[in-house]
């Protein structure tokens, strides 16, 4: 592979430091007429020291979101003006967007740029990094990604492993560092044309390890959510001098937030996520120390999932409606609202709030909403038992089952029903949805007691 | 992803008691007088759901010793890392006022006073940004930081 100086004259001259990195071999099977030109990517500083991405010498922050894998979200990235998507699995790049077309092709037909995520395998799950046999497969496996995908031009940049040290682990696990090490050093001998990252779950005591074991790799991702704000500056703190980005991103995490008595924690309302998302993002890109180093961030999730909730992590619903953290992102990203806003709930009462309540009595609750646009809006509440999944790291949940409550009354976010005859943990839902494509959330966890027999 | 966000702990438990309770008003006690009492009767306060006790409280703290605070926080315009917990005691002014903006700034937010908890908030961010406060989980959250991200939070809905 021919190795080429890259960097434009016009970009030398704002660059203080750059990230050597190659153009892109010609591939013999994309000389078509058809085949789109790859751009030339740079990782540099400009003259006030900002770490940015430079696409054919072009500024290109990242305005970035994790997900975006189901049919009709990515044109609804591309809606709101983000301009990047990630991946966890490089078998994502291939998922039909539902009418024959590749996701990672419908992303470049987009104009949206794409970091395949490439999973390098996590302890927790068994793998051995101490088994070389599953150290060759595992290297194979990255590498047959990589020659794969090489010659796309939607990708911007490879992202080896996610979390894979370990995401609660203090420290983050050395031989998985060191593993890692390994795999960019190889990765870069196949595509030495696009800087290569790695994504731990941010503690600020991996990043000594990371500096320590993985000297290769071009960009940190980090993943963190009530505490993103903090990366930039703990990773300066640490004495890190390379680009960041922050790859996952969102509400604070049920680890994060309050709980009941009974252990079940309470959700944001989606106005106060939408919040948070707002303020993470300016403050990592805008106002906290190391904003210089930071590349942009990664919004989670672009889709929904179910992960204590079906509605904890989401930014859409399964329905495509998108919900006010995706107004949020687009006002961060444009500067500007979309046409349609979401709905939003102001306040979200009642005496069951995180409360203890008897079985078969009548409960209210009240949500005080508003629709910036005006539309007319509906309200659909539901109870569902509370999850007890106890996964870690995101892994995959089953949604818990709705429970069949009597519902006496539901108009205009005032609803009133009749609590479950069988003792145990509950969430209550509310989705209020405007009719153009907008929606919003809110829940809360209850509790009902056994029922007392009288003497 | 699971780094916790330690400095939720406590608080979260103080706001939630505080949802979950009565306002009634306590009789004020200043006790020694000291910071770290008032704060800590704030603190209760606060968990008790008594709103306008817990401002007399944070509001004493802050009247008594934000000049020491802000003198402390000139002296410090980082920290060591790995500190020992009794120096980072040591700088108790600068801790405890932080603190008690932060806790003014939730209070007001919970009265509905959007203006005056961003204004607390946004003053506890700047003014003291080095202030920590001990959760007794068994580490430092620094109010400052908290107070910050609140504030740029109650920033979105003037959007």
């Amino acid at each position: 592979m021919r190795n080429k100086s890259i960097a434009s004259a016009v970009l030398l001259s704002a660059a203080i430091a750059a990230t050597a990195l190659s153009e892109p071999d010609p591939d013999p099977s994309m000389e078509s007429a058809a085949a789109p030109a790859r751009p030339v990517i740079t990782l540099a500083t400009n003259a006030q020291g900002q770490w940015n991405f430079y696409l054919d010498g072009e500024p290109f922050p990242l305005r970035g979101v994790g997900g975006a894998s189901a049919p009709g979200l990515l044109e609804k990235l591309k809606e709101a003006g983000g301009n990047c998507v990630r991946t966890w699995g490089i078998e994502t790049l291939a998922e039909d967007m539902g009418d024959g077309e590749r996701f990672i092709d419908r992303a470049h037909r987009l104009g949206i740029k794409v970091v395949p995520g490439i999973w390098v395998e996590h302890e927790r799950h068994g793998f051995d990094y101490g088994d070389e046999d599953m150290i060759r497969k595992q290297r194979e496996r990255v590498l047959a990604g990589i020659r794969q995908y090489r010659d796309h031009p939607a990708i911007i940049a490879w992202c080896i492993g996610n979390e894979m040290e370990g995401p609660a682990s203090p420290t983050g696990s050395i031989p998985v560092f060191r593993e890692v090490e390994e795999l960019v050093k190889r990765v870069k001998q196949e595509d030495s044309s696009r800087p290569v990252m790695s994504i731990i779950a941010f503690n600020p005591g991996k990043i000594s390890n990371v500096m320590a074991h993985c000297p290769s790799i071009d960009i940190l991702g980090v993943n963190s959510y009530g505490a993103a704000a903090g990366a930039g500056p703990a990773l300066k703190a640490a004495g890190w001098t390379k680009p960041f980005a922050v790859t996952e991103f969102g509400v604070r995490g049920f680890w994060e937030v309050a709980t009941t008595p009974w252990g079940a924690p309470l959700e944001p309302t989606s106005h106060e996520k939408a919040r948070t998302y707002y303020a993470t993002h300016t403050l990592v890109t805008e106002l906290n120390e190391g904003r210089e180093l930071c590349l942009g961030t990664f919004a989670f999730l672009w889709g929904w999932k179910q992960e204590k909730t079906a509605t904890w992590f989401g930014m859409f619903l399964p329905t495509l409606e998108k919900l006010p953290s995706v107004d949020a992102m687009a006002k961060v990203w444009t500067g500007a609202w979309p046409e349609n806003r979401c709905p939003t709930i102001h306040a979200f009462t009642s005496e069951a709030y995180a409360a203890t309540v008897a079985p078969g009595r009548i409960v209210e609750v009240q949500a005080e909403v508003s629709d910036a646009n005006g539309d007319a809006m509906t309200f659909d509440w539901q109870v569902l038992e509370e999850s007890r999944a106890q996964s870690e790291g995101g892994d995959a949940e089953e949604s818990p089952s709705v429970y069949p409550v009597r519902f006496i009354r539901d108009r205009d976010g005032l609803c009133t029903f009749i609590s479950p005859d069988k003792p145990g943990d509950y969430r209550l839902f509310l989705v209020v949805r405007d009719g153009r494509g907008g929606a919003a959330t809110a829940n809360f966890p209850f509790h009902v007691t056994a029922r007392t027999s009288k003497p | 992803m699971k780094f916790r966000l330690m400095c939720q702990s406590l608080l979260s438990f103080v706001l939630l008691t505080a949802f979950a309770t009565s306002t009634a008003r306590a009789q004020v006690d200043f006790g020694d007088h000291r910071s770290e009492t008032l704060v800590t009767k704030a603190w209760n306060a606060l968990g008790s759901g008594d709103l306008a006790t817990t401002l007399i409280y944070v509001n004493k703290c802050i009247s008594m010793y934000e000049a020491e605070a802000v003198k402390m926080q000139a002296a410090w315009p980082s920290l060591p890392a790995n500190e020992p917990k009794e120096e980072t005691f040591k700088r108790w002014a600068l801790n405890d006022v932080g603190t008690a903006y932060f806790i003014k700034g939730e209070v007001l937010l919970k009265q509905g006073d959007t203006a005056g908890a961003r204004a607390a908030f946004e003053a506890c961010a700047t003014k003291f940004p080095m202030s920590r406060c001990w959760d007794p989980k068994g580490w430092f959250w620094g109010p400052g930081d908290a107070a910050k991200q609140k504030a740029v939070e109650l920033g979105f809905d003037a959007q």
